[in-house]
């Protein structure tokens, strides 16, 4: 059990990497960032449409398409892949709805046979080209990815300068999108999450910006794929807004925390995962969900304080008041 | 019907597993180069231990999974089910540390334990914060994940101990199952089905009606936490076979499927139990035939394509069996407006004609007369006409006679009803009585005539055909006597 | 306001059956339902407080209110599906747990899934559930009492239906033919009225009746506040505090239940008018 936990060499954990490694340190915090943010910031509407969840089965059942799209293109051309694995979420979206709408199967169950019967097709035809040769991805990469290798990617060279690893550049082009795309449309997003009945009676078509809200959800996931797989996106999609929600009851408010935890996680991640030499996008989920049960247990904490001081106050006295 | 079904289901387990061992068992790396059907061939000997461990195994969490899934499904806890599966990893790492090694008991008890954290953290969540149940699943899900993953990577990076094989959890690989994951499986599985049978009374009303329950004094909190253990108890025994990430599926998809079969929950229970069976013994098959690939994704697809069959397919609820029902409906409903338009015709000639022309009944009806025909020709078809030797005009026979007269019947019987009873002005109930004639059934037009003291007039005056009416062996006889309608008919 | 326990004709035939006929007439027996100083808070906001009741045997007693006044909140709180912040309940002079077998309950035809796998013989057996001892199956004589109840309610052709092809109205009779089955003494119902035709809430009234007049006790949460006068002998007004309770006769006024209805007049004036044109 020793050799689990390496002592914590103040040294070695905080300063080294920033000091020998920083290109290295860096490109994994800004990609941490980048994708908790871009994840975070879609998430909190989401978490206002109770459809958490439909980011998990998304996130999972975009593998066969990316399969897919190499088989039939032969290439793995970011575009394509990237085209095949949108269509593949768009599909689950479609299907979710199709088994609900057409059955009386609960949405929760539709949700859940979506997801995993695509995702298994996913890596039942990942394992048959892998042992056909013409595929390498390492299964366990879909689930949790490897955020490490993205300062080795060679870089983006623009103009005779290295601007960086192209994900990490893609991440960061996909995090503006989103952010670009939230305060130019805040009003609608705000109005079609809260009360859809009220956006259709003011002439909204609700319909479109759920299917784009889908679409950017789909986008942020595909290209948080490969960085930090299937599951652990699902932890940056929920976790920073359940954490903005905890601190704000506002959504501007909300989305601004939103970035904050993203940028705090991925920096307490990156040293996490250097002390204990585990996997960094792991390690950034766990120190997201630490932060998360930080602020709720401190909420919590606060709510017992006040609690007793009523009593205290009221000791004697009636708790519950004549309401007359 | 529920106890045979399941004690079916064991046999077909038990006699894998008893295969008599008189047979050589053949090593499973003798077959490296051997064909696909030479594979499957050698899968149906149920020659190889490790192949029928893998085979019982995968059998087993069938059934367990179907059991505990059926009533994750009639909970609405799908998602549940989802993120626990989930939640277990930390746990079978943590299991994995306790002496290096994968030692299912230890594994089992860590797994356990981080199932029912999960499930805990869930509950505190929704009891303590205000966001909703999808966020309190999906938080569980993605950190206890997390957290795994951290343990895995960590327990990688060590040195010396077994490791070999931990990374099979992931999508599970049956063909690892040793003969003690076997036992584990059936005594996890012998418990869920003794639970489930002994107290099925009691999981049916805490799962249908939860308040009702408790107003009966029954410990409801009692049997929905046993049934959480129940389910943490089947997750973690399945890991191994079908891995992390799709036992969830295994749970949620054979329970829908049998949910779309029935509408009876000891047969849905029996139903899921025997569709994860199948697909269990079908995962570990295409595993084996594939030459070791993971079992989890082909267990998976087996129970989404039986699913998927039913969603089309199933009897009663199916899209397709929907669907063609519609459609029968529909022509039958056409059919009879034929009926009822040729009668029509009849009656606005008196009942002199037998004979009505598909040129009249396109009149009739404001159509062409290509449309007209085809009309006749279906009812030719289902005898309710006989066509002339020039094909162009058709006379009723006494069948086809009988149900245009019902038609009528009933659609004046109605019009007369609205307006007697209801109180409807005579000019707003046809509309209404086109859709009814076709769906009023004999009893409730005995009722109908009862009600309407057997008048024999709609509110338009036209008289309304009788019993005694349809009596007649066609419109050929009508020369002589024409419609009397069934107040006549009592006349007599 | 509260009235004591009024002398009554007819014991329950369980009583009799079981032999352990209460004393008629007398004031020594237990009243069926006996609540004080009840105090339920949702999430530390108080939805009932300071309720004072004593529900005499054999009266059929209507629950009325405004949305969110806490009437279901009543019911489940005294069956202990909620918890109390305060006070407490009797039920026969004892815990609810200990004379729960003794309570039928109705809940709100919303509280269930009814697309769940059960055929509505299944729901009505489930009223026996009570009676049975933990893993024990339904018997023969479940099922015969089961099959009277449905009878009862007119629902005996559809026995073997799936739950959910039923009507509103067919769906609520399904609920009140469990409850029947229960054998109880004292019936809580939740909104039995809503969304049924009025063929069935004609059926249930006089069902109510029937069972009132056998010496039961009913307390049911109503909506109408138009029917409510003419349906129940006993009506509690219920604000979050208990408003009046008391005869229908005595507790029917216009001042009462413009204190129980607050400002909302709109319900209120049309009452307030039949109420004014009859007297």
């Amino acid at each position: 059990m020793n050799n689990l936990i390496p002592s914590f060499d103040w040294h070695r954990v905080v300063v080294q990497p920033w000091v020998d490694d920083l290109p290295i340190t860096l490109w994994i915090v800004l990609m941490g960032f980048f994708v908790t943010a871009a994840c975070g910031l879609v998430g909190n509407f989401l978490l206002l449409r109770r459809m958490a969840l439909v980011g998990d089965a998304i996130s999972h059942s975009i593998l066969p398409g990316l399969v897919v799209a190499f088989m039939i293109f032969k290439s793995t051309n970011t575009w394509v892949v990237f085209a095949g694995a949108l269509a593949a979420g768009m599909l689950t979206v479609l299907i979710i709805e199709f088994i609900h709408r057409q059955s009386r199967v609960k949405p929760d169950a539709a949700i859940c046979i979506a997801f995993t019967t695509l995702f298994a097709l996913g890596v039942v035809l990942m394992s048959m080209l892998e042992s056909a040769g013409s595929f390498h991805i390492d299964a366990d990469c879909v689930l949790y990815g490897e955020i490490a290798f993205v300062p080795l990617e060679p870089p983006v060279v623009w103009d005779g300068r290295e601007l960086g690893p192209p994900s990490a550049l893609r991440m960061a082009l996909v995090l503006t999108a989103v952010a670009l795309a939230i305060a130019l449309f805040y009003k609608e997003l705000l109005v079609t999450s809260f009360d859809p009945g009220l956006a259709k009676s003011l002439g909204m078509r609700t319909g479109i910006w759920h299917y784009g809200l889908m679409g950017a959800l789909a986008l942020v996931i595909v290209s948080a794929f490969e960085s930090v797989g299937a599951i652990l996106a699902v932890a940056m999609l929920i976790v920073p807004p359940m954490f903005a929600a905890q601190l704000s009851e506002r959504l501007s408010f909300r989305l601004a925390w939103t970035v904050f935890h993203a940028a705090l996680s991925a920096l307490i991640g990156l040293h996490l995962s250097v002390w204990l030499n585990c996997s960094a996008a792991g390690a950034m989920v766990v120190a997201a969900a630490a932060l998360f049960l930080a602020v709720w247990a401190a909420s919590q904490a606060r709510r017992w304080m006040r609690f007793r001081s009523k009593i205290f106050q009221s000791a004697g006295a009636q708790i519950v008041g004549d309401p007359a | 019907m529920k106890l045979p079904g399941l004690a079916l289901s064991l046999a077909v387990v038990g006699f894998v597993v008893l295969i008599p061992e008189a047979a050589e068992a053949a090593r499973i790396n003798e077959l490296s180069d051997s064909t696909l059907i030479d594979r499957a061939a050698r899968f149906f000997t149920f020659r190889d231990p490790s192949l029928r461990n893998a085979l019982a195994g995968s059998m087993l969490l069938g059934v367990c999974c179907g059991l505990m899934g059926a009533f994750l499904v009639v909970r609405k806890l799908s998602l549940l089910g989802d993120a626990l599966s989930h939640a277990v990893l930390p746990g079978v790492a943590l299991g994995f540390l306790w002496n290096m090694s994968k030692d299912p008991l230890a594994i089992f008890v860590g797994a356990t334990l981080a199932g029912l954290l999960g499930a805990g953290t869930v509950q505190l969540l929704r009891a303590t914060t205000r966001h909703k149940e999808d966020a309190a699943l999906g938080f569980v899900l993605a950190s206890f994940f997390g957290v795994g993953i951290c343990l895995f990577t960590m327990i990688q990076n060590l040195p010396g101990g077994n490791k070999s094989g931990l990374d099979k959890f992931m999508f599970g690989q049956a063909a690892a199952l040793g003969s003690s994951d076997v036992i584990l499986l059936g005594v996890v599985t012998a418990l869920a089905l003794g639970a489930v049978v002994v107290f099925y009374k009691e999981y049916a009303i805490t799962s249908f009606d939860a308040g009702f329950a408790r107003s009966l004094g029954m410990p409801v909190q009692l049997f929905h936490y046993s049934l959480m253990l129940l389910l943490a108890f089947a997750i973690v025994s399945s890991l191994q076979a079908v891995g992390v990430v799709l036992v969830s599926a295994m749970l949620v998809i054979p329970a829908a499927t049998a949910f779309l079969l029935t509408d009876r929950l000891p047969r849905m229970l029996v139903l899921s139990a025997i569709f994860g069976m199948v697909s269990g013994g079908a995962g570990s098959f295409f595993s084996f035939v594939g030459r070791n690939l993971p079992t989890g994704p082909f267990m998976v697809l087996a129970a989404g394509t039986v699913f998927a069959a039913a969603l089309f397919f199933g009897p009663r609820h199916g899209i397709f069996s929907r669907w063609w029902r519609q459609r029968s409906r529909s022509a039958r409903i056409s059919r009879e407006n034929t009926l009822k338009a040729i009668y029509h015709v009849l009656e606005d000639q008196e009942f002199a004609i037998e004979q009505v022309s598909a040129r009249e009944l396109a009149e009739r009806r404001r159509e062409t007369i290509e449309e007209a025909q085809h009309q006749l020709g279906t009812l030719r078809r289902h005898q309710y006409v006989t066509m002339s030797n020039d094909g162009d005009s058709a006379s009723l026979t006494p069948e086809g006679w009988r149900r245009a007269c019902e038609i009528v019947r009933n659609h004046r019987l109605w019009e007369l009803y609205l307006t007697n009873a209801a109180h409807l002005a005579p000019d707003h109930v046809h509309e209404d009585a086109e859709k009814i004639e076709h769906v009023l059934g004999e009893e409730t037009v005995r009722m109908l005539e009862k009600r309407l003291n057997y008048a024999n007039r709609d509110p338009h005056g036209r008289l309304i055909p009788g019993l005694e009416d349809m009596r007649f062996a066609g419109a050929r006889h009508l020369g002589q006597s024409r419609a009397t309608g069934f107040g006549n008919a009592a006349a007599h | 306001m509260n009235l004591a326990a009024k002398p009554h004709g007819e014991n329950g035939w369980r009583d009799r059956i079981r032999g352990n006929s209460m004393n008629e007439g007398t004031h020594s027996s237990p009243p069926p339902l006996e609540v004080h100083d009840l105090t339920v808070a949702y999430h530390k906001k108080p939805v009932l407080y300071g309720i004072d009741l004593a529900v005499p045997m054999g009266s059929l007693v209507g629950i009325i209110g405004p949305n969110g006044a806490g009437k279901s909140t009543l019911i489940k709180a005294v069956m202990g599906l909620l918890p109390l912040s305060g006070g407490r309940v009797k039920v026969f002079g004892k815990s609810f747990g200990e004379s729960c077998h003794r309570v039928g309950y109705v809940p709100q035809r919303e509280s269930v899934d009814w697309d769940f796998p059960v055929s509505v013989m299944d729901v009505v057996l489930m009223g026996r559930y009570g009676r049975l001892r933990l893993a024990q199956r339904p018997g023969r004589q479940d099922r015969e009492i089961a099959r009277e109840c449905l009878e009862k309610v007119k629902m005996l052709p559809f026995a073997n239906r799936q739950i959910g092809n039923l009507s509103g109205g067919q769906q609520q009779r399904v609920f009140l033919a469990r409850a029947l089955a229960q054998e109880s003494d004292l019936y809580l119902m939740d909104e039995p009225f809503v969304g049924v035709d009025a063929a069935t809430e004609a059926a249930i009234i006089t069902l109510l009746r029937e069972l009132k007049s056998r010496g039961k006790t009913l307390l049911v949460v109503h909506h109408d506040l138009a029917s409510a006068r003419e349906y129940f002998d006993m009506l509690i007004l219920l604000n979050m505090r208990l408003v009046a309770f008391g005869p229908t006769s005595e507790v029917f006024t216009p001042e009462l239940l413009q204190t129980t209805y607050g400002g909302r007049l709109t319900i209120l004036s049309d009452v307030a008018q039949t109420l004014g044109s009859q007297s």
